[in-house]
């Protein structure tokens, strides 16, 4: 048999799909028909996936660095060279930094280590603000950290609304799934200033100005209480704190709103009319790079709290992870604020469960994203990172500076070359593992092929450190760390791989009551009564124009593309998806701004023309691209790959990143 | 329009880069000769035609044939585009490449005996139609009058000058040239090739046009050549397409129900005009 | 004609493995899946499986495929070029007609043409056809309207008709009546003749119950497009809700666009690989440089559409370039497949409202 099922490791939706095997390679790709949510079918990247794993510019053996260049040596010397360095460092002084690519036992083990081991707090992705404060948002709101409701009943539900990102392009088939549900019938709006696909396939696309999209969904909810649209007996039944939020509410001023958004009353009350009828209403967001803020992700789910449509069968609020196992990896507890299962770091009882679990003390102090730790002068000296992408280069000069990198990975890459030490891994289909995709389906990955001689599986290697820094761990198979979690988080606490290898996954929460795992938040099941989430007061604070400042007049904002995304170092090593991103590199060689038909005429640009953008701290040239997706007054890069960003976006890069409500004030000028 | 001679389909044969010579900025010429004598020997080309060159390590493109059936050194003339043209410059002689072909239906020069010729070509437009004119003059007996005209951005940009001037030493062969912009010492035409066209006395009956250039170019040139009362079956171009096989498979270089690599890349005005795409 | 009873099958399985790969539709257990297969376990096979997702195009024109090797020394200026043996006997078993006219219509396209395709022919050159009638429509069929089903009519070496119990077995070939002699298959009747036909008959009336996903009136759109009378807008329509992932091209069992590409390997040589392409990506058409001739995603799709309905006719297959097996219409996330194009054309052609 050539063809073997496995789940694509590309985006957080977690396709079906079978890989062609010949020998020990890869050879081809085809989708799964039975999957439970791609039915069938993968996007561009899907297609592609046995071109990446073709590649031959594998780490194969342990290296260390010596002078400029690095020897290979035996993972014994290399184990001993980071025990050596590591032994002598405070917690205080090490970060960790985890990858949402790998799976669930390699993130759980890698928390393990970091908590346990180096007892270091200081664990993070990184560049997943919008995740975490999403997990934050659903938490506090209805106790459940991810999507509420369920893919597998979207052909049903009669209301979509999709804010925010470009799904088409950072998570297809779940795009796909909103467009055949559209195309059955259901009404489906998208809020979102720029005119993307799904935008374009929606009956109706509200374009508020950048950075108001949360007065909008403030507004929206206004405009429910004004249309009497609330279900009373939802609210005092199953809602906690209704009362306050529609006391704040009152203050909601549209005609205020209706200025700062540009959206008119009527297309509010149109969309909210719609969305008191709906039997069943989704919304969609995206977490992870180019998210929503805190508090559009609160106003939203407020929106559908107010319109009862949490916990109920077919309806719910979807946040959507742009990477395979973003997810898994919260679940697991890689984060700075969450234990594994999302127990609060602040929560004391949490702690002594885990140190009792684990047999270790642990320390308490609140750690930092290895962003942070990297960017406001803490006190770092050493770093562990696992197969990363060089985006975190924008720290270049100060990862130059710490004095032990340990760097496990795949693939050889600019973020290696930084390292002090390399231990080699296995790639995807190399060992068996986990993944838990936007939809909590945690789905079994078998290994398919062999890894090169030699090469061990992140899951030993950091057993082998843990066991070489005194440490009594005694991990023989994947399978073992699942048990452990299993015992640990709660959602996963009936998971085996016995169960798995025989499903097409299962959605968490997985435990003696959900024993074949759990399709949606249902508000009979729940913990314990929903709340509206609390917005305070700078966060509400209704900024009107004046950000629109004189000498600059537009408002960039950096998105993202189908083919690279995500300045991912692995599209770089496919065929086809980087001749589809070359394409636009070769019509655009220096990288494009895109830039409203309106404006382009005001300013007598011609297409293709080059044009300076100045920020307040740098500029860029680069060629404009004349586009009808975008609104006057805003300016848009496409975020995605080394080439295109040039040094300009490295250094706000950051904060682009932060949410993509974020934008950056410049001003547009034609170079003579 | 005639069909192939025997090529070499599917394996590169390898051959040896013997001379490079820089033609404008970013093109070079690089001659080469084939290492199997045999093959060296079978080689044999149409006016027109096109091969797929191997630069090994970076991998194959197809690139138009300069040089003559006969009595000419085999050549190819490429500009610095992409990857794959960027790794052959860099090459030096004595530096292997890979051919196959060659491919493609060449001009109809059987058909076109006793006419006028009128060859227009912008910038590196003169490539594709070099063959032809070193063919024609080769004949010169068997056509009637013979007019290059050839413009380019600036004097620099003009491709093939040493071979220009060993045209221009043949009898009864007329040549124009124009340049966007005036320049020093420049005592030819200014402005673009078109406007050129259409102030020249050119022959109309029993004439053909060969036309080769940038696409704003190519368009502008045939509206004036039809102006002039040139029918549109008297034109001809080449058209270059993107290109993975060269022998019909991999559809890359499909326009409508053509495929530029077989059918092509020589075609009349009149089909071009009919395929449905863009030039 | 001959009988072949079930309890025959194996023996003629395991007559073909002596001499040829075998594969055919086999089931994922976990996920029901119907796969065409390499079949190294010969009971997998299941010749009343569902038409498989897959078409058995993979096997001739592989996904991934390296088609050379070489090996260059820039310093001693030497180059070894390694052809690869791609030739290997392969038995296909249970072919649906409709693969199989896929199968066709490739064999026009990569040997029939001016040039002959070395690699294709290399896969081709050595295999055992047996193709299998659909006794009942699946729901994604519409085979009787592209003229390639329910049953074969040429191009196989053995043909089956199951008729409740047995196979009616043709031959289609020498090959195809050396084994049904080697295997001392029954003569069947000259009634028997007339069972297939009916059974056969019985699977085309059977569609209106049965194949309900799709209704592709092909003729008149083929019409349409050949002509070009179709509005910009039904093009635009369509790539609007194009995701420009190449699955309709991958499915499909007559496309036959691919790339190729030089990989340099760990070891120091070169693979010249050719993989599937699709006629919808952007950068396909694209020039090193600055020129795409075929630019908005709907010139792209209409591209794809005139390829399957129209030219293609004339000069590559001799037929439609759709064998009718619905594979399109469920790998789409746009929902564009083709018989939702023909739709929308013949919506165009009789004037009713579109969506």
């Amino acid at each position: 048999m050539p063809y073997f099922r496995g789940v694509c490791n590309f985006c957080g939706t977690g396709c079906g799909h079978l890989l062609r095997v010949e020998g020990n390679r890869v050879r081809g790709v085809y989708p799964l028909s039975g999957h439970p949510l791609s039915r069938g079918r993968l996007c561009v990247r899907g297609w592609h996936i046995h071109e990446l794993l073709q590649t031959e510019d594998r780490i194969s053996q342990p290296l260390i660095k010596d002078g400029s260049s690095f020897k290979p040596v035996s993972y014994e010397e290399a184990l001993d060279y980071v025990v050596e360095r590591v032994k002598k460092l405070p917690g205080r002084q090490v970060a960790v930094l985890g990858s949402p690519r790998a799976s669930n036992e390699e993130n759980y083990l890698l928390g393990k280590f970091a908590r346990a081991i180096l007892k270091t707090n200081n664990l993070s992705l990184s560049s997943d603000a919008g995740q975490e404060e999403s997990a934050r948002v659903l938490l506090e709101g209805c106790g459940w950290p991810a999507m509420t409701g369920t893919l597998a009943e979207l052909r049903q539900a009669d209301f979509i609304l999709v804010v925010g990102g470009d799904l088409t392009k950072q998570n297809p088939i779940i795009a796909s799934e909103i467009h055949h549900a559209h195309r059955a019938g259901t009404f489906l709006a998208t809020i979102s200033p720029r005119k993307t696909q799904m935008a374009r396939l929606s009956q109706l696309h509200l374009r508020p100005k950048p950075g108001t999209i949360f007065y909008l969904l403030q507004g929206l909810a206004r405009v429910l209480v004004e249309e009497k649209a609330i279900d009373d007996d939802y609210l005092s039944t199953f809602t906690v704190n209704s009362q306050t939020f529609l006391e704040e509410l009152k203050q909601v001023e549209i005609e205020k709103i209706v200025e700062a958004t540009g959206i008119s009353r009527e297309q509010m009350t149109g969309l909210a009319r719609k969305l008191k009828e709906s039997n069943s209403a989704c919304a969609f967001y995206p977490t992870g790079v180019q998210s929503l803020d805190r508090r559009t992700m609160a106003a939203l789910f407020n929106l559908f709290l107010l319109a009862g449509k949490i916990g109920r069968r077919g309806s719910g609020v979807n946040p959507v992870t742009g990477i395979s196992n973003l997810l898994g990896s919260y679940d697991m507890g890689l984060s700075p604020v969450f234990l594994p299962g999302y127990a609060s770091v602040e929560d004391e009882l949490a702690w002594e469960r885990l140190e009792n679990f684990w047999q270790t003390k642990l320390d308490r102090w609140s750690g930092k994203n290895v962003d942070t730790c990297l960017s406001e002068g803490e006190d770092i000296k050493a770093l562990f990172v696992v197969d990363h992408d060089e985006e975190i280069i924008r720290h270049v000069n100060r990862i130059r500076q710490l004095d032990l990198i340990v760097y496990f990975g795949a693939y050889e890459n600019p973020f290696a070359s930084l390292a002090h030490v390399i231990f080699p891994r296995t790639s995807y289909v190399e060992e068996e593992g986990t993944y838990t995709n936007s939809e909590r389906r945690v789905q079994l990955v078998l290994k398919r092929i062999e890894p090169p001689a030699g090469v061990r599986p992140l899951w030993k290697t950091l057993t082998n450190l843990a066991q070489a820094l005194g440490h009594d761990w005694n991990y023989h198979s994947v399978e073992n760390i699942m048990s452990e979690i299993s015992q640990l988080v709660p959602y996963y606490r009936s998971l085996t791989y016995e169960k798995l290898k025989a499903r097409l996954g299962l959605k968490w929460p997985n435990d003696d009551l959900h024993p074949e795992g759990t399709d949606c938040l249902l508000v009979e099941e729940a913990s314990r009564r929903f709340r509206f989430v609390q917005v305070n007061g700078q966060e509400k604070k209704l900024a009107g124009e004046p950000e629109v400042q004189k000498d600059f007049p537009f408002k960039l904002v950096v998105g993202r593309s189908n083919y690279f995304w995500h300045q991912n170092s692995v599209m770089k090593r496919t065929f086809i998806p980087k001749r589809e991103y070359n394409a636009l590199l070769l019509l655009y060689p220096r990288g494009f701004v895109e830039i409203s038909k309106e404006d382009a005429s005001r300013l007598g640009l011609r297409e293709k023309q080059v044009v300076r953008i100045v920020a307040e701290s740098a500029e860029v040239r680069l060629a404009a691209r004349i586009s009808g997706d975008i609104l006057p007054g805003m300016l848009y890069i496409p975020y995605f790959i080394d080439e295109m960003i040039p040094e300009f976006l490295h250094r706000q890069v950051a904060d682009l990143e932060k949410n993509e409500e974020f934008f950056l004030p410049v001003r547009l000028e034609k170079v003579v | 329009m005639v069909k192939n001679l025997v090529p070499i389909v599917s394996i590169p044969e390898v051959a040896t880069i013997v001379d490079i010579r820089d033609e404008i900025e970013e093109v070079k010429s690089f001659y080469f000769t084939l290492d199997r004598p045999e093959i060296e020997e079978a080689f044999k080309i149409r006016s027109g035609q096109f091969i797929m060159c191997t630069v090994f390590r970076a991998g194959e493109f197809a690139v138009s044939l300069p040089f003559s059936p006969e009595n000419d050194r085999k050549h190819i003339s490429v500009r610095k585009v992409g990857k794959v043209t960027a790794a052959l410059h860099q090459l030096e002689p004595g530096d292997k490449i890979g051919v196959r072909g060659p491919f493609g239906n060449g001009f109809p020069f059987e058909e076109i005996k006793g006419s006028n010729i009128i060859y227009v070509a912008g910038g590196i437009g003169l490539i594709p139609l070099r063959s032809s004119i070193v063919h024609v003059l080769q004949h010169r007996q068997d056509f009637g009058r013979v007019i290059l005209v050839y413009g380019a951005k600036s004097s620099k940009e003009l491709m093939y000058k040493e071979s220009i001037r060993e045209w221009q030493a043949t009898e009864n062969f007329e040549t124009h040239f124009t340049i966007d912009r005036p320049e020093p010492g420049w005592s030819g035409e200014v402005g673009f090739v078109n406007h050129l066209t259409a102030k020249l006395d050119l022959p109309v009956s029993n004439t053909v046009a060969f036309v080769c250039g940038p696409p704003v170019m190519f368009n502008a040139v045939i509206k004036e050549l039809k102006l002039k009362g040139i029918k549109e079956q008297n034109i001809y171009s080449t058209l270059e397409r993107h290109m993975k096989c060269g022998i019909g498979k991999c559809q890359h270089c499909a326009i409508g129900r053509t495929l530029v690599c077989v059918d092509g890349p020589v075609y009349t005005y009149k089909q071009i005009r009919t395929l449905g795409e863009q030039i | 004609m001959y009988w072949l009873t079930k309890e025959q099958l194996p023996l003629l399985v395991q007559k073909l493995a002596e001499e040829y790969k075998i594969f055919g539709p086999r089931h994922d257990r976990v996920s029901g899946e119907v796969i065409f297969d390499h079949l190294p376990d010969l009971s997998e096979l299941d010749l009343q499986a569902a038409i498989p997702y897959n078409p058995p195009k993979f096997i001739l024109f592989p996904h991934y495929e390296e088609i050379l090797k070489y090996r260059y020394q820039p310093e001693t200026k030497k180059v070894r070029i390694e052809q690869l043996n791609l030739l290997e006997p392969k038995a296909l078993i249970g072919l649906r007609s409709c693969d199989l006219t896929g199968l066709l219509c490739l064999d026009r396209f990569f040997l029939d043409q001016e040039y002959v395709d070395e690699f294709y022919l290399a896969h081709r050159k050595k295999l055992f056809i047996v193709s299998n009638t659909c006794i009942r429509p699946f729901p994604q069929c519409f085979c009787v309207c592209t003229d390639s089903g329910p049953a074969a009519r040429e191009g196989f070496d053995l043909d089956l008709t199951f008729t409740g119990r047995d196979y009616l077995v043709e031959a289609g070939s020498k090959k195809g009546q050396a084994l049904v002699e080697e295997l001392n298959l029954v003569e069947a009747d000259p009634e028997s003749l007339n069972l297939r036909k009916q059974i056969i008959d019985d699977s085309v009336s059977s569609f209106d119950r049965f194949a309900l996903e799709n209704k592709a009136w092909i003729s008149r759109a083929t019409n349409r497009l050949t002509t070009g009378f179709i509005k910009p807008e039904v093009w635009e329509y369509i790539g609007n809700q194009c995701f420009e992932c190449g699955a309709c091209s991958f499915v499909c069992p007559t496309c036959s666009c691919f790339n190729i590409e030089d990989a340099n390997l760990a070891s120091g040589e070169t693979s010249r690989l050719r993989t599937w392409d699709s006629c919808s990506f952007e950068g396909y058409t694209k020039m090193a440089g600055d020129h795409n001739p075929r630019k908005p995603v709907e010139d792209r799709r209409n591209k794809r559409f005139f390829c399957k309905l129209s030219y293609s006719q004339s000069k590559k297959y001799l037929r439609p370039g759709c064998v009718g097996c619905g594979r399109c219409a469920r790998v789409c996330p746009g929902d564009i497949g083709l018989p939702n194009v023909v739709t929308y054309i013949r919506r165009e052609i009789t004037g009713e409202s579109g969506e």
